[in-house]
């Protein structure tokens, strides 16, 4: 029998019949189905659960629940686990954190010996000179970081993600709680509940058996009444229009999982959190809190003491010091309503052994539980606007606008709202829930009306409720929060009240600015137990009210969500065209763009640059964005959008276009067909496919409404193939006979429609990314793998193979096809790339026409100075290729250096074997011949000159115009 | 362009005269005791040489250089809440200078020199930790991207080099740097000069440092107004006319040179005086885990997956993302930030998945359309820009506040910061930043 | 997260659509100056307060729209919940 726990107790919560062994430290101990980590731990005896952060100070019980700073423990791989809040599993091995070599002989306590200049934010102080210790100090430094252990190896888990539309959520399922949920519910409203502890019924549960009673009772309403309880869940944080983050810690027994809601009305009912007392010692193990202790003897049935002092300000403490002496405590019962306080706490290293009192007295005991007064964990109500108030005569804060706010779409209800017997908390929050059902049906009403689409509502919208709820009181509470002597305001960070008045004394005065200082309420709680301690000793200190101070702002979350949790399931969809099982069987070396996945090269890519100029290959280019544009004012829209002209563009033929955005500057490109009087087939860059629509689109909707035009995305419905060599009519005549191929009747720059393998109504553009006699064509999705499958077949004996993207941006580089996003950049503009040939300034207006004009008139103050340009590198080592992005440097002034420009592509050339580039240079370095100094990843320079054209091969186009 | 030492020349050197300077012994000596208090406030006189607006790191750093490098201490900087309390406390505090442009990467590279010397400049250990930057890359153009801020770099004479997915894990062994993401890391650019520092203490150093050497710092002080006459604008506001004085919640006071050293609020005490400029505030948002032991020794950072993250002295992971795509004032964040954050984290290491958030915040964000800064004299005479910091304004504070100081003192716009001065809009020639700074910590 | 009034789909969350920008019209580029177009294309009203925006319904209907949002606290003229909003106060 473990020698702390009680007999069987009337409204445990653990089963006796279902003993449990786990591990602490490595030693074997056991408990019962229903502890919690900390339960069994105190009822094998341990008081010492781990060591205090930065003077490594024992510690031990504090809360028994989530909030608990000093029972964080390790389970397993898992770090920081809530030991006061976990339930107990069969073979779990927990550990303490924060303590070397061990618990119980910590070397770190050494730094209490320094402790007289280790004050808040010593740190900033020293640690100064000489300045190449400081990496060496640092090193000592971070080895005092606080926390568990995480395996950066460990198995992720799979979480799921829900999405919930509630009518009604509230937040916390004590007995305001649960009556406002089941009243919201019997009005009929959709209602979710959202309980922090394993079990709703609040601190009834811990309150004996008419407490119990009244527990189960509402809890029995809420479910009869059809909500859905939610327990060991939180309502981590609220955002605009009750957004809600629901935090299932152990849904369904699997990993936590998010829950994210809509909900119309949110209800914060998240009762009350315990303050702690700050005086001498007050962190010493054998200190508690009254709920701590209630919670050890009633849930758990573990004596947390044996002769105990409670210093009572409330009626919890006169409870807590009932329940003790009726588990066998000796009590010695301290009332602070007398005026009588605690100013210290005193005993051996980890061990409680007198209380002394402000009068003098000195009490022997090994337990000291507090109940000095409470905090409302107010952060929901925060997050939607509302303001903590602090009010004098209750001794805490309160929300400034008590339930309502927004519109009166958050709530709130129970201790957080006021004080009252447990008939006038369930009575409001009934009330509460009433009307939170009211609002919900109106705004669910306007919702309706405000969706365009939505199915017509039936009558009129229901009126919005006022709220004439009775407030619930304010009883008179001491103000009690630091007693004469100094003692921890913030356990987690180890801050104490002289940390806090000293930092104040240096000017860190406002709470903001003490919290930044000595970190205090940034541990584990995020300032619920530490926050109005910390206002109230600045108050004091600066000579101010507690409401004067006022306090941090709380963020969210109200409770920690894991990493896995917030994830969820990875979801990075991928696009692969309708040839993807092709390719995959032909070998190919995939490559990710983008969204896209794409064959790189079957093998060979400088092969497949070969067979292509010499024979005829197939690529895949499906991603290549496509547009469907037809309308009366299609022309028009074509106009506006590129630079060139579009007026006089023959039915049957395509053109290519430049775009640019309103600063002049590339946005993308493509070739555009014309397949009707009023009908254009437009492609842009894989990668600017999406971005090209929504700029169409709000050309279209906000600049020319009146425009008739219809532009439909196509990239998906067609499979892009193209055929490209100087034996591609000779394949393509193969499969083809109702398009005449002859170079007479079917031009460079023309497009057909027309039937390929027995595929109808393919779209057929004779162009020439790689400069050979080439045919695009962009067949109907569904039938790709059979056109791409007959080409094959149709040409073995031409030599036809398949070509991946790496032959394609050889051969494109080849002929000084600039790519945008490469070879141009956020600011090169079109002329940057050499295309004053394709702007035509007379135009009535196209995207970007004023910065264009400017730029090629040169008029004052419109074209900037030092415009980079585009051209073509050859290295004068034939055998170097300079790596992309490498810098070009000029001779600058005193013999330095200055960058002049960059290669943004290069390749080698199988065809004219020999290194060739495109690269950015400044305007006046640009002529042919020009030689330019190119510097390598190593630093090695290298020599290379400016060629004439940006093609390196064919500049004439010979090849592709036979 | 080499970097040349503070870039300009200065009036005799100050040096401050704290009424206590720290140390190791003087930490001794004095035990519990209280320490004096590190600012100069008071009630506001009637007028000072220069007003800065905005008591954040900037503000600061201007006003402790004003009086440093040139003897300028009739100095008040006001801040309408308190100090350090926008963007200076919120940030992710991430060092680095491997920017994209030339003029970009001497003027960070300025900046980051200060840094490394600005505990023992300041009396007050701002525990800057050198530890390492690396910029992931997940595509091939990342990967160019990458090479080329590389190449400018070492051009400039910064420590930056590509690095493969071997010794990225050499460094990092917490990432996954094999195939299995979706989108599998293929390299980075590490920056060994790059880390972090604690943020807040350079506010406070900053503080200090100007308090002693007689500048005024007063919180709690909203500027309501600028004063100005002979404006081209109703109440001669507007380009053409000058600065002469503000008014503030606590009354009003004559000046003939205003700073505008805010984040987030830049827009507005500009239309003061009449000016419109080229930024759109957005919210930044960050998020802290609880403590772990060290695990992760250099800040990671991944433009493609847009997240940062870094493991403080305490164990703490901190992230950072790309600014919301939504211009607001409101810093309620949001729930969708922190659910990406974590999933893109956890493309990089897989087994943080037990981790918890702990907290969540942002600050706001004044987005400029090239990413870079506007820093320097307006045409309103007497008003300075320090704004448009986007997401990289900490980084670059001791240099801000150094060469913009040397501007007022000076009437002449330092080399350092001439690329970034306001008329660059008007004559269209943007800075080419936007590319490395997109997700660029 | 913010729900956005779009005219067609009702309320959204504000993942679903993109702020595109302050609404300004655009300078007659036969006429314009350089100072005009630059202000056009750079300069931001930015207000703390209501302010004109364009949207788009990205991953619902669609539609470019244009709407009134107070940027302070971040609400729109016309909310798609709640009674009637009135004047936002201070930023929160």
């Amino acid at each position: 029998m473990s020698p702390q726990r009680l007999p069987a107790r009337p409204g445990e919560v653990i089963d006796r019949r279902r003993p449990l062994s786990f591990t602490w430290n490595g030693r074997a101990l056991s408990g019962f189905a229903g502890d919690t980590i900390v339960s069994a731990l105190a009822a094998s005896g341990c008081r010492v659960f781990s060591r205090s952060m930065k003077y490594h100070r024992p510690r031990g019980i504090l809360t028994a629940d989530y909030w608990d700073p000093n029972t964080l423990v390790q389970v397993g791989d898992e770090p920081n686990v809530r030991g006061g809040h976990r339930l107990l599993e069969a073979h779990m091995a927990a550990s303490a954190q924060n303590a070397w070599p061990s618990l119980r002989w910590d070397a770190k306590t050494l730094t209490a010996l320094g402790g007289r200049a280790l004050s808040a934010g010593f740190y900033y102080k020293t640690f100064m000179r000489p300045r190449w210790l400081w990496p060496t100090y640092e090193k000592v430094l971070a080895r005092f970081a606080p926390g568990g252990v995480i395996d950066p190896e460990s198995a992720p888990r799979r979480h799921d993600k829900r999405y919930a539309h509630p009518d009604v959520v509230v937040a916390g399922g004590g007995p305001a709680g649960l009556a406002a949920a089941a009243a919201a519910g019997q009005a009929g409203a959709a209602v979710m509940l959202v309980e922090h502890e394993h079990a709703v019924g609040g601190h009834l549960r811990w309150d004996g058996a008419s407490g119990r009673a009244a527990a189960s009772e509402l809890a029995e309403a809420a479910r009869a009444a059809g909500v859905e309880i939610l327990t060991d869940a939180t309502v981590a944080g609220r955002w605009e229009d009750n957004w809600l983050a629901i935090v299932e810690r152990a849904a369904g027994g699997g990993p936590e999982r998010l829950i994210k809601a809509r909900a119309k009305v949110l209800v914060v009912a998240a009762g009350l959190i315990e303050r702690p007392y700050v005086f001498a010692g007050n962190d010493r193990p054998g200190v508690m809190l009254s709920q701590g202790a209630r919670r050890l003897a009633n849930l758990w049935a573990v004596r947390p003491g044996s002769r105990a002092v409670v210093f009572s300000a409330n009626a919890a403490g006169d409870a807590a010091a009932a329940d003790l002496e009726a588990a066998g405590v000796a009590v010695e019962h301290v009332d602070a309503r007398t005026g009588r306080t605690v100013t210290a706490a005193e005993g051996r290293r980890n061990a409680l052994e007198r209380v002394v009192l402000s009068d003098g007295s000195r009490l022997e005991a090994d337990l000291l539980v507090t109940a000095a007064g409470w905090t409302a964990p107010t952060s929901l109500l925060n997050m939607a606007g509302v303001r903590p108030c602090y009010d004098p005569t209750a001794a805490r804060f309160f929300p400034a606008e008590p339930g309502v706010s927004e519109a009166g779409a958050v709530l709130s209800t129970g201790g957080i709202s006021g004080d009252g017997t447990l008939e006038a908390h369930v009575s409001h929050g009934e009330a509460t829930g009433r009307l939170a059902a009211a609002r919900a049906a109106t705004l669910a009403h306007r919702l309706r009306v405000a969706t365009a689409w939505a199915a017509p509502v039936n009558g009129p919208e229901p009126p919005l409720v006022p709220d004439e709820r009775t407030p619930l009181g304010r009883h008179r509470h001491p103000a009690l929060f630091c007693s004469s002597t100094d003692g921890m305001v913030d356990f987690s960070e180890d801050v104490s009240s002289r940390d806090l008045r000293n930092a104040a004394a240096e000017g860190f005065d406002s709470v903001e600015l003490v919290k930044r200082w000595t970190t205090a309420t940034m541990g584990s709680a995020q300032g619920k137990l530490e926050t109005v301690n910390t206002v109230a000793v600045l108050a004091e200190a600066t000579g101010s009210t507690i409401s004067e101070v006022g306090t941090t702002t709380w963020r969210p979350p109200f409770a920690p969500v894991t990493l896995g949790a917030l994830a969820g399931r990875p979801f990075e969809p991928v696009r692969v065209s309708s040839l993807h099982d092709l390719h995959v069987a032909a070998g190919m070396a995939p490559i990710s763009a983008g969204q896209w996945i794409r064959p790189e090269h079957y093998g060979e890519p400088q092969a497949e640059v070969r067979n292509v100029r010499a024979n005829v290959g197939i690529i895949d280019v499906s991603p290549l964005g496509k547009l469907d544009i037809q309308g009366p004012d299609a022309t028009d829209l074509l106009s506006l959008l590129y630079l060139n002209k579009w007026r006089r563009l023959a039915v049957g033929s395509v053109r290519y276009g430049v775009m640019c955005a309103e600063d002049g500057v590339i946005l993308d490109d493509g070739v555009t067909g014309r397949l009707g009087e009023d009908h254009y087939l437009m492609s842009t860059t894989s990668s600017g496919a999406g971005a090209v629509e929504v700029w169409i689109q709000n050309w279209l909707q906000t600049e020319h409404p009146d425009w008739r035009v219809r532009v439909t995305p196509v990239t998906d419905a067609f499979t892009s193939i193209n055929v490209a060599g100087p034996r591609s009519r000779t394949l393509l005549e193969r499969l083809t006979d109702d398009v005449d191929l002859s170079p007479e009747a079917f031009k460079y720059m023309q497009v057909r429609r027309g039937t390929v393998a027995g595929v109808a109504s393919c779209v057929m553009w004779r162009i020439g990314f790689t400069g050979e006699l080439s045919y695009e064509l962009h067949v109907p999705a569904g039938h790709g793998p059979h056109v791409w499958s007959a080409l094959l077949a149709a040409g073995g004996d031409l030599g036809v193979a398949p070509f991946g993207l790496e032959a394609q941006r050889v051969m494109r580089l080849e002929k000084g096809h600039f790519i945008v996003g490469q070879d141009t950049d956020a600011l090169t503009k079109a002329p940057t790339a050499g295309l004053e040939w394709l702007i035509k300034l007379d135009k009535e207006d196209f995207c970007g026409l004023p910065e264009l004009r400017w730029a090629l008139d040169g008029e004052p103050g419109g074209a900037p100075e030092a415009l980079q340009r585009l051209v073509a590198v050859q290295p004068t080592d034939p055998a170097y290729v300079p790596p992309e992005a490498c810098q070009i440097v000029a001779a600058g002034p005193g013999g330095t250096e200055r960058i002049i420009g960059r290669i943004t592509s290069s390749r080698y050339s199988p065809t004219l074997e020999r290194s060739i580039c495109l690269a950015q240079v400044e305007a006046d370095h640009p002529g042919a011949g020009t030689q330019l100094t190119v510097v390598d990843v190593s630093g090695r320079r290298h020599r290379a000159t400016v060629m004439a054209d940006h093609a390196h091969f064919d500049p004439e186009g010979g090849r592709l115009r036979g | 362009m080499a970097p040349s030492g503070s870039g300009v020349a200065q009036a005799a050197r100050r040096r401050a005269r704290y009424p206590a300077r720290y140390s190791a012994l003087a930490l001794l000596r004095r035990g519990k005791r209280p320490w004096p208090p590190i600012l100069r406030g008071g009630e506001l006189a009637s007028s000072y040489d220069a007003v800065v607006v905005g008591g954040g790191v900037h503000g600061l750093a201007t006003a402790y250089y004003l009086a440093s490098n040139w003897g300028i201490t009739n100095v008040a900087v006001l801040d309408k809440g308190y100090l350090g309390g926008g963007g200076s406390g919120r940030n992710t505090a991430i060092v680095r200078s491997n920017y994209l442009t030339p003029e970009g990467v001497a003027f960070y590279d300025r900046s980051l020199r200060l840094y490394e010397r600005l505990a023992l400049d300041l009396n007050l250990n701002v525990m800057f930790s050198r530890r390492g930057h690396l910029t992931l890359a997940h595509s091939d153009g990342a990967l160019r991207t990458m090479r080329w801020r590389a190449e400018v770099n070492k051009q400039v004479g910064v420590d930056s080099e590509v690095i493969g997915p071997g010794e990225i894990k050499r460094l990092v062994p917490a990432l996954d740097v094999s195939e299995a993401p979706r989108y599998p890391i293929l390299g980075a650019l590490h920056h060994p000069p790059g880390g972090i520092i604690r943020h807040d203490a350079v506010v406070w150093g900053y503080a200090r440092a100007a308090a002693a050497l007689g500048v005024e710092t007063h919180q709690s002080t909203e500027v309501l107004d600028v004063a100005t006459s002979g404006g081209d604008g109703p109440d001669g506001k507007g380009p053409g006319g000058r600065v002469t004085g503000v008014r503030t919640s606590r009354g009003d006071v004559s000046t003939p040179v205003v700073v505008n050293c805010t984040a987030g609020w830049a827009s507005l005490i500009a239309a003061m005086v009449g000016l419109r400029l080229p930024i759109s505030t957005h919210p930044l948002q960050a998020a802290v885990t609880e403590p772990v032991k060290l695990f992760l020794p250099a800040v990671v950072v991944s433009g493609s997956l847009h997240v940062y993250v870094s493991q403080t002295d305490r164990g703490e992971l901190v992230f950072g993302a790309a600014v919301d795509p939504l211009a607001t004032y409101d810093t309620a964040g949001s729930l969708s930030f922190a659910e990406d954050l974590a999933g893109h984290v956890l493309q990089l290491m897989p087994g943080l998945g037990r981790m918890r958030l702990l907290r969540q915040w942002s600050g706001l964000c004044d987005m400029t359309p090239d990413y870079s800064p506007i820093i320097g004299p307006t045409p309103v005479d007497g008003f300075h820009c320090d704004v448009g910091w986007g997401t990289y304004g900490f980084k670059a504070a001791p240099v801000a506040g150094e060469q913009l100081a040397a501007c007022i003192a000076t009437g002449e716009v330092p080399e350092l910061i001439a690329p970034f001065t306001l008329d660059r809009f008007a004559a269209g020639r943007l800075v080419g930043e936007k590319g490395a700074a997109a997700v660029g910590h | 997260m913010l729900l956005v009034p779009c005219p067609h789909c009702g309320p959204r969350n504000s993942a679903d659509l993109t702020l595109v920008g302050e609404t300004e019209p655009r300078p007659d580029p036969a006429t314009t100056t350089p100072a005009e177009w630059r202000a056009y294309l750079y300069e931001e009203h930015n207000p703390a307060g209501w302010c004109r925006e364009t949207w788009h319904c990205r991953l619902g209907c669609g539609r470019f729209f244009v709407t009134e949002r107070h940027r302070g606290a971040n609400r729109f003229r016309h909310p798609p919940l709640g009674a009637s909003a009135g004047e936002p106060g201070e930023a929160r």
